[in-house]
């Protein structure tokens, strides 16, 4: 067929899709009918398929260029992962986020064996060092424990609660975002709060405050190091997808497993937000601390049984081929 | 198309058509994360009076002026972020900026970024951005312009414009003519086809040529008419010089089938 006939023959479908592209509203075809979206998919095929026949036969015709750049414009338009839907924020707290952390577990206790090498390693400068203690351990806080002043109430605890719930999320997005460097910025996060806690508990207890002192950490730090160790498991997931791609590229690799860990990241720092509340409202305040601990082991038995237990029934028509019984021929 | 150019990436479609994305460069896509600064900017900086005033409320001695400062510096960082995470989730990989200068956020398998993937490239925008601007050292030397954000979301970013309108690629190109004689009548012509009448389209509408090459290539391709047309080489050069028995040839024809 010559030029001129292709194009005459095929121009109206090929003017059609364009009119359905710019029909398409913030790149999605959403708001259209759904016998529009169907035209819309029959256009895009004939319309590759003449794409297919100009680049054979007329490679350097300008109507290849343009045949091209139309289905590159419309084939996202058709080809995407799911739509994301509020109502889906339910059932991926219930299944999605528990399956993946479970999944990942032996990131999860990577990051765990790290932030636990920063704590035994500050604990150990504390006690081995007691000189250093000073340089390790800011004074005010036993100054604080001395005066009996922690357990009486933070002043303008709402604004230090919001402060510290925006530094926690920023720093578990930070501990996923540090894997693309291979996790080296994931593991110092890691590393750097578990010596804070080695160095402040070590102190804390050479100097006899340690009941007043987990009374004090435990009823949000439970969730709040669990969360941190959980994002920096996201975080360790990537830096291991790059440096051990397996039977892929490291590009790819790494993006597949990006956009499993990056829900579980994003999922488990909402959680940061109770921590902070708890953090500002309830470690420091005047109940009493058998009070604080007994929150503290709630909040913990709440939060484990919901990542190791939820969402472990398969659900009913969802198994695996490989558990159908044999079809037996008739 | 050629797969080998760095400028374009191949994707290979489910109809097993090879659909060619054009990659947006540096300079573009820099510039179109500076229309959206233009945005974010103004946005964050309305966003801390907004929070100052309100957490202002709840403040009540010095200390608690601190945290409020701390905390609006906090939010800044969320709100800034925040702009580009939801403008790219809302517009399907186009914010303002990038729709501006006609880009947008795709998958490399050529399927509409969807919100894991614009989650992670935003997620890591974080180290992109505030590493020492690591993210534009990268893309400077990644080959397909991608920053860390794109290379761990499977994102890049192409051209979203039409390169070529349909008038445009559908008006034939000028015949560039010696003469609009025709001559006349020539032999034959019914065995040459569609296929030779293009490639003389193409030969005759092609601006540039040298006169030398012109001429060089046009006694070549006059040599392989005579062929298809059942006449003695060399007769064209008794007859008329080659480009213009091309000329000749390809105005009867038209002539036959406008």
């Amino acid at each position: 067929m010559s030029l001129d006939a292709f194009i005459a023959e095929r121009q109206g479908r090929w003017g059609a899709l364009e009119a359905a592209i710019k029909a398409a509203k913030r790149g999605r075809l959403r708001n259209q009918s759904a016998n529009d979206i169907e035209r819309f998919g029959l256009l895009l095929r004939q319309t590759s398929s003449d794409l297919a026949i100009a680049r054979r036969d007329h490679p350097d015709a300008p109507i290849t260029e343009y045949l091209n750049t139309l289905c590159a414009r419309a084939h996202p338009l058709l080809y995407r992962g799911n739509a994301w839907r509020l109502g889906a924020i339910g059932p991926f707290f219930a299944t999605a986020l528990p399956r993946s952390f479970r999944a990942a577990w032996p990131f999860m206790v990577a990051s765990l064996a790290l932030m636990a090498i920063g704590f035994i390693a500050g604990w150990l400068a504390v006690d081995l060092r007691p000189d250093l203690r000073v340089s390790l351990v800011p004074p005010s806080l036993f100054d604080e424990m001395a005066r009996g002043q922690i357990g009486t109430g933070v002043q303008d605890a709402p604004v230090v609660g919001l402060d510290i719930i925006q530094n926690n999320i920023r720093v578990a997005l930070i501990c996923f975002a540090g894997g693309i460097l291979l996790g080296i910025p994931t593991a110092f996060v890691l590393l750097s709060n578990g010596w804070m806690l080695g160095t402040v508990a070590a102190a804390v207890q050479l100097g006899g405050y340690d009941y007043q002192f987990w009374s004090l950490i435990v009823p949000h730090g439970v969730l709040e190091l669990s969360v941190i160790v959980i994002s920096g498991g996201t975080g360790l997931m990537l830096g291991n997808a790059i440096l051990r791609p397996g039977q892929l590229r490291r590009g790819e690799a790494l993006a597949r497993v990006a956009v499993r860990a990056v829900l579980l990241a994003l999922g488990v720092a909402s959680l940061l937000i109770i921590a902070g509340t708890l953090e500002a409202f309830v470690s420091p305040s005047s109940l009493p601390d058998p009070v604080k601990l007994a929150v503290g082991a709630g909040v913990g038995l709440l939060l484990y049984s919901w990542l190791l237990l939820a969402g472990r029934t398969p659900q009913p028509g969802r198994a695996f081929a490989f558990d159908r019984p044999a079809e037996t021929p008739a | 198309m050629n797969s080998s150019q760095l400028d374009t990436i191949s994707v290979k479609t489910s109809d097993n058509v090879t659909l060619g994305y054009s990659v947006a460069g540096l300079g573009s896509r820099l510039v179109a994360q500076i229309l959206d600064n233009l945005l974010a900017v103004p946005i964050t900086l309305v966003a801390i009076l907004l929070f100052s005033a309100v957490v202002g409320i709840f403040v009540t001695g010095a200390d608690g002026a601190g945290y409020a400062a701390v905390g609006a510096g906090f939010f800044a960082f969320f709100v800034y972020f925040g702009y580009f995470f939801v403008a790219e989730a809302v517009t399907g990989g186009r914010t303002p900026g990038k729709s501006a200068m006609g880009l947008r956020v795709i998958r490399i398998d050529g399927s509409a970024a969807d919100f894991a993937a614009i989650a992670v490239r935003n997620v890591i925008r974080i180290v992109d951005v505030l590493v020492v601007l690591i993210g534009i050292v990268v893309m400077f030397f990644q080959p397909q312009t991608r920053r860390l954000g794109d290379l761990g979301a499977g994102t890049i970013v192409v051209r979203d414009r039409a390169a070529v309108s349909l008038a445009a690629a559908v008006a034939p190109p000028p015949i560039l003519l010696r003469t609009p004689d025709s001559g006349p009548p020539i032999d034959g012509l019914d065995r040459i086809g569609g296929f030779e009448r293009d490639a003389l389209r193409v030969f005759l509408s092609r601006p540039g040529l040298s006169p030398k090459l012109r001429a060089d290539l046009a006694a070549d391709i006059a040599k392989r008419l005579l062929d298809r047309l059942g006449l003695p080489p060399g007769a064209p050069e008794r007859l008329w010089p080659p480009e213009l028995f091309i000329e000749r040839i390809y105005l009867q024809l038209d002539q036959r089938h406008p």
